[in-house]
């Protein structure tokens, strides 16, 4: 009963506190004649309990802290406007303090023309907090304000009139697709494995296979146990049951591509390729978990959304297999095959991997990307 | 001759300087960190937030466990409380999302959303959800109780009694008898309630917070039934018995009222400075013409303002609304719409005095009758009302 009773005190007192404002972003748009321009006010404080900017979980967000988040920020931000016709690109960044505490000011620009009733999806906060709102401000030249509240919990585009299909989720599809192909510490992994698979070992040294059936089945094999294996540990990390730190991922998934590149030219595993791939497919599984863990999958469809990404990344995957297996099976009978598609290419591996390696153990900045 | 002219100079334009100072509206001032260390927010939340981001992760990992989500909506309130902000309450309300439908959500999510609601002022809302849970399941005095103090907070009473009626029912002594008591005291059955809550507050053993809720219904007893001086020492006891923001902004009224705002300016000076705390001490400052005032008031000004862009927050906000603009802002008529809004949803004392004080410094007669016509309708008797409306 004590605990009943404490709950009713806290009932009954609930009336007359309540004053503070709720939770409102606050977004400017203006029409210039080259395109649009779009301020974004969103409170930290709102931040944080969507994406955990106070990663030390002081209660202090400090300005490195949210120099850090930025990107986080962004992503977070980002997918969740739509305005039909209109792509939005990051134009800048700043902070501002309001009378309810301090807010990211986030800049974005597109090279389109507004209709006179924009279609708008609005999605900010809608798991975290239904009761918030964007107050958006439309300004045209020549024209009044036009005001709108954007409901979050709406699911149908907002603003009068103009039934533009704005999607308003972002595709978790094309993100996993998305990832894979920019992700070049994956490609560049992928790529180590296949280099040899049109290729057979020989005490005489490399020889070209002499049928693409022959290729197929190794190479089918060895894209396969990568992607059973990545897709365990993206499961696992994804839903919470492993995880392990980023500082511990990064580097190995590195060192997964200097190990593949030096096994083409010097044979480490020989007939242990499938179980090493397996093994390597674990930790680039960690890493995808990382990616997503960036796009803060909706927590509704948090299973389907997981489905669509991975799904996403076998897509890609297989596109870049096809692609690479269909020029290497084409270049196989050149002479320099061996010595600089293999060699070549696996010293470049070894070298990328390494300064990768480097930089994310000493968060020096070597490469560009 | 030219020296005092400078001088004066110098002076003028040091005046002009500070009433910037008081008055610029910092709607929105850049920020320009200078350090990677530099603290740019501060998030509430104190020590409980470790736990609370723990309970967080765990129910977005299972999103459809209500225990985990009541737990952490409860978590959630009670900040929202402390700190007077409603963004925890918006919170609440999103780990309770994934139970739409009051037909078939646990008793205590329910119970739970309702509780949110009412915090968010959504006093139909809220009445409907806790109706549906009661339909249910009659035997959860909590819901009774909340129902009964929505009902009350509405001005039907005749509803409220019903709520109480089912906590005696129930066998829920303490919370029936107080329950009773708020709604005699609110009919004029000034004597009977007062005797009741005595009785209940004769009993040693009760804990600090049902002791101080207790005396804090028997001061506003007591204001109803035009005692101040017991009615402040009511409160005294209540803040000995346990300090909270409810009844030092409460007891602040009412020395607000008995002009002696240097005593309320002095019990909410190191409070945190939540709405319902500035706003009394705009209301004191003003009135007393203290020095920090005018910044004060600004500082209020700016967050109604702020709050404003947002449409529906002057209906949410509009008994503050209506306070700040005919205490602070002298502007009778405004207040006088803002107060009238506020009694489409909250009819308690503090409602209608408000109301009869615009009324009177606006000068319309007319809508003091229209008053005291609600006020018979509700069957609230109050001897300041009565003094305000003659």
């Amino acid at each position: 009963m004590k605990y009943l009773f404490s709950l009713l005190m806290l009932a009954l007192f609930a009336g007359p506190a309540a004053a503070h404002k709720a939770s409102d972003a606050y977004l400017q748009l203006q029409q210039q004649p080259d395109g649009i321009t779009l301020r974004w006010d969103i409170a930290l404080r709102d931040l944080d309990a969507a994406i955990d900017l106070d990663t030390n979980g002081d209660g202090q967000l400090t300005w490195g802290e949210i120099k850090a988040a930025w990107p986080r920020i962004e992503a977070y931000a980002l997918p969740r406007l739509q305005i039909a016709g209109c792509e939005m690109r990051p134009a800048g960044q700043g902070l501002e303090q309001r009378s309810d505490g301090a807010y990211a000011v986030l800049r974005f620009a597109s090279p389109c023309q507004l209709g006179a009733h924009p279609a708008i999806s609005y999605a900010l906060m809608r798991d975290v907090d239904p009761t918030h709102r964007g107050l958006l401000n439309i300004q045209r030249s020549g024209q009044g304000a036009q005001l709108m509240v954007l409901d979050p919990s709406r699911d149908e585009p907002q603003g009068a009139g103009a039934a533009q299909p704005a999607s308003a989720t972002p595709s978790f599809l094309h993100e996993g697709v998305l990832h894979i192909l920019t992700g070049y510490d994956h490609v560049l992994f992928l790529l180590c494995l296949l280099l040899t698979a049109v290729m057979r070992r020989t005490p005489q040294g490399w020889q070209p296979l002499d049928r693409l059936p022959q290729a197929l089945l190794p190479i089918f094999g060895i894209v396969t146990s990568f992607t059973i294996a990545h897709s365990i540990t993206l499961g696992l990390a994804a839903t919470g049951q492993v995880t392990l730190p980023s500082w511990f991922i990064e580097p190995a998934i590195a060192v997964t591509i200097i190990v593949a590149a030096i096994d083409n030219l010097h044979p480490l595993f020989r007939g242990r390729r499938g179980v090493v791939t397996f093994f390597f497919g674990l930790i680039h599984g960690f890493g995808f978990a990382g990616a997503l863990a960036e796009l803060n999958l909706p927590t509704g469809a948090f299973a389907w959304a997981l489905l669509q990404f991975n799904l996403g990344l076998e897509l890609g995957q297989l596109a870049i297999v096809l692609v690479a297996v269909g020029l290497l099976y084409t270049l196989r009978r050149r002479t320099v095959y061996p010595r600089w598609v293999i060699g070549g290419g696996s010293t470049v591996a070894i070298v990328l991997g390494a300064m990768w390696l480097l930089e994310r153990t000493t968060g020096l900045a070597l490469l560009p990307v | 001759m030219q020296l005092p002219l400078r001088h004066l100079l110098f002076a003028a334009m040091l005046l002009a300087a500070l009433l910037c100072a008081a008055f610029a509206p910092a709607q929105a001032t850049p920020i320009t960190p200078t350090s990677d260390e530099q603290v740019i927010e501060v998030i509430p939340g104190g020590a409980g937030r470790a736990e609370e981001r723990r309970l967080k992760r765990a129910l977005s990992r299972q999103p459809q466990d209500a225990k985990l989500a009541v737990q952490l909506a409860r978590r959630y309130m009670a900040e929202a409380r402390a700190s007077g902000d409603p963004r925890p309450a918006g919170q609440a309300l999103a780990a309770l999302k994934p139970w739409p439908d009051p037909a078939t959500a646990p008793i205590d999510v329910l119970l739970m959303q309702a509780t949110v609601q009412q915090y968010l002022h959504d006093f139909d809302g809220a009445a409907a959800l806790l109706q549906q849970l009661l339909a249910r399941d009659p035997a959860q005095p909590q819901a009774w109780l909340t129902l009964a103090t929505i009902r009350r907070v509405q001005g039907l009473y005749a509803e409220s009694d019903g709520g109480c009626n089912r906590l005696a029912a129930l066998r829920v002594d303490l919370y029936a008898a107080a329950c009773r008591a708020e709604n005699d005291a609110l009919r004029g059955r000034y004597e009977p309630a007062r005797k009741d809550l005595q009785v209940l507050l004769a009993n040693p053993s009760l804990d600090g917070d049902s002791r101080n809720w207790l005396l804090t219904t028997l001061a506003e007893l007591e204001e109803l039934a035009g005692r101040p001086e017991a009615a402040d020492a009511a409160y005294r006891s209540a803040l000995a018995a346990s300090d909270d923001a409810y009844t030092r902004t409460a007891y602040a009224d009412l020395l607000i009222t008995l002009h002696r705002e240097a005593d309320a300016l002095a019990l909410l000076r190191d409070q945190p400075r939540t709405d319902a705390v500035l706003l009394r001490v705009a209301i004191a400052g003003t009135r007393a013409k203290s020095p920090g005032a005018a910044r004060d008031a600004a500082e209020m000004r700016e967050r109604i303002a702020q709050a404003n862009l947002r449409p529906e927050a002057r209906g949410v906000h509009a008994r503050e609304q209506s306070m700040f603009a005919l205490q602070v802002e002298a502007q009778p008529a405004h207040a006088l719409d803002l107060a009238r809004l506020n009694l489409r949803s909250q009819r308690e004392p503090i409602d209608l005095r408000i109301f009869a004080q615009a009324a009177r410094a606006a000068g319309q007669p007319a809508a003091l009758q229209e008053l005291d016509k609600l006020r018979q309708d509700i069957g609230l008797q109050d001897s300041r009302l009565a003094e305000a409306t003659r």
